[in-house]
């Protein structure tokens, strides 16, 4: 097999004495959209928090581009180009757009770009052009969301995880992100998504992971997971 | 009631306030990135002051050039307070959850060890020393020059100061850090260099205010109390963890206390400033310009 861009191997994560994440391995491979799906509290945020440095994981490993950042921090992780989108957004409320996006740049790599990268912002969101000098806490939930999905791009990603990034949305808006997801990869991005909307995630997904209790109980072509029985009788309720 | 118009209160209320905001900006800094409640604060005002009367009795150095060396030396203790203690407690999340609370008992011990220190070395009297006495006027002003170089120097600094975190893209990361530490990480602010910087530029400016406070009041081990009440008076009128806020509260409240006690007297300055601390909590605890405590 090549060298994905992510290889993450046995990975453990807990919040105290209380394991959310068991053993977990997986690989993302570079140019495709690989999906992370399972119900609620089956690990899936708690996984996105260890690959960003939020959560040190307690055991095993993550490569990402070749080289081990199991221990490093978030702020050296962005500037190797593994950057969050996280679920409940997280942009900063009192900063107005434009600056929200500008602390999305601050990493040295992404940080010459800033102009550029605000240009990119801008033509993929015409929106938050418009509100460019409104502050980010006075934003709908969907603008919010395309906001934290600029932000996230103006680091300049290699691979870009997002999570939960269509929950609370309106179907109509819901719909626009799984379209501006498929657009990123068609531009060479490397994406992993976590969603609580299994179906139109693994439409979308050239491969898929499934997590139950904090543990992966299958893999595959996205296409094969979508047309499993047991997923669409746990998942989609078919 | 002729005195309330008078320019010369106008400027001593200036003065007052400039020098709280510069002192808040401090402590405002260092709450807003990191949550620790420093009540020994007031005490690198007092630091800063020793630091100035030092400088001019052994090396006849004025307080204009020994503040450069009072924030220097302030912003080392910033930073081996950082390195020593509150880098590894902020990096683990248990301890995180708990430190604010735990950080106020901490620095009244720190603030109780360094007032004894200065004791045993200095003794308890008070320290002076006499630095551009001579009246200067201008206009209908007159002061001296030494109030007048504290005015302008204050006020230099503390408006550098608020423009850089205002407008630099390193005060961008500072207010990110302020609002929420999460976000900030993931996009990618090393939070580990914020933190250190906000409490190094914290405690050096607060050094720096002390020394320009030494030629206008006694200095004494126990001068650093009023300060550290001031600066927590202002930044919960400000808006916790609101910079801006937080300068124009220190003008405020500078402006409250010098205009209230010359209404009334200065046995009443005390009264005045809790009970404008005891008012905002009750009447408007988010602070007067606040946007209310900002989430973690």
């Amino acid at each position: 097999m090549s060298q994905a861009l992510l290889q993450v191997t046995d990975l453990s994560a807990a919040y105290g004495q209380v394991f959310a994440l068991r053993d977990f391995s997986c690989r993302v491979e570079e140019g495709n959209i690989t999906a992370l799906v399972g119900s609620n509290g089956a690990g899936k945020t708690t996984f996105l928090r260890s690959l960003s440095g939020l959560l040190p994981p307690r055991q095993g490993r993550v490569d990402f581009d070749g080289g081990d950042i199991t221990h490093q921090p978030s702020d050296q992780r962005v500037e190797a180009g593994l950057v969050m989108v996280p679920e409940g957004r997280l942009i900063f409320p009192t900063f107005t757009v434009e600056q929200n996006l500008k602390i999305g740049a601050i990493s040295k790599r992404a940080r010459d770009d800033l102009a550029e990268g605000l240009e990119r912002s801008y033509a993929l969101f015409p929106k938050l052009e418009q509100r460019r000098h409104q502050p980010g806490g006075t934003l709908s939930g969907g603008e919010q969301q395309m906001l934290a999905v600029a932000r996230g791009l103006m680091a300049r990603p290699r691979l870009l995880m997002l999570d939960e990034p269509t929950l609370g949305l309106a179907p109509l808006i819901a719909e626009a992100i799984f379209e501006m997801m498929v657009q990123l990869k068609e531009t060479g991005l490397t994406l992993l998504i976590v969603e609580q909307d299994v179906n139109r995630t693994l439409q979308i997904a050239d491969y898929a992971y499934v997590l139950e209790n904090g543990a992966g109980v299958m893999a595959g072509e996205a296409q094969d997971i979508l047309a499993d029985p047991k997923v669409r009788e746990s998942y989609l309720g078919i | 009631m002729d005195i309330l118009f008078s320019p010369q209160l106008l400027a001593a209320a200036l003065i007052t306030g400039v020098l709280y905001a510069l002192i808040s900006l401090g402590l405002n800094l260092i709450y807003g990135t990191m949550r620790l409640l420093n009540v020994a604060h007031g005490d690198l005002v007092m630091i800063g002051s020793y630091i100035a009367f030092m400088a001019f009795s052994l090396f006849n150095v004025g307080p204009l050039i020994s503040m450069f060396g009072a924030a220097i030396i302030c912003g080392g203790l910033g930073w081996l307070a950082y390195r020593s203690v509150f880098q590894n407690l902020l990096s683990n999340s248990e301890i995180l959850a708990r430190l604010e609370e735990n950080s106020l008992l901490l620095f009244f011990g720190i603030s109780v060890v360094v007032q004894n220190l200065v004791i045993l070395f200095f003794t308890a009297d008070r320290q002076g020393y006499e630095y551009l006495s001579a009246i200067v006027e201008i206009g209908d002003v007159r002061l001296t020059g030494a109030r007048l170089a504290v005015l302008i120097v204050g006020s230099v600094v503390s408006i550098a100061a608020v423009l850089y975190l205002r407008f630099s893209l390193f005060g961008l990361a500072i207010n990110a850090l302020i609002q929420n530490r999460d976000a900030s990480a993931i996009v990618g602010i090393n939070v580990d260099r914020v933190q250190m910087f906000s409490l190094v530029i914290g405690f050096g400016i607060t050094g720096l205010a002390g020394a320009l406070i030494s030629v206008l009041e006694p200095i004494t081990p126990v001068m650093g109390f009023p300060y550290t009440m001031s600066a927590f008076v202002v930044i919960i009128l400000g808006g916790l963890g609101n910079l801006w806020g937080g300068f124009l509260a220190g003008l405020l409240l500078g402006f409250l206390e010098i205009y209230g006690v010359a209404v009334t007297g200065p046995e009443w300055r005390s009264v005045l400033v809790y009970g404008i601390f005891i008012g905002i909590l009750i009447f408007r605890p988010q602070g007067l310009l606040g946007r209310g405590r900002v989430a973690r």
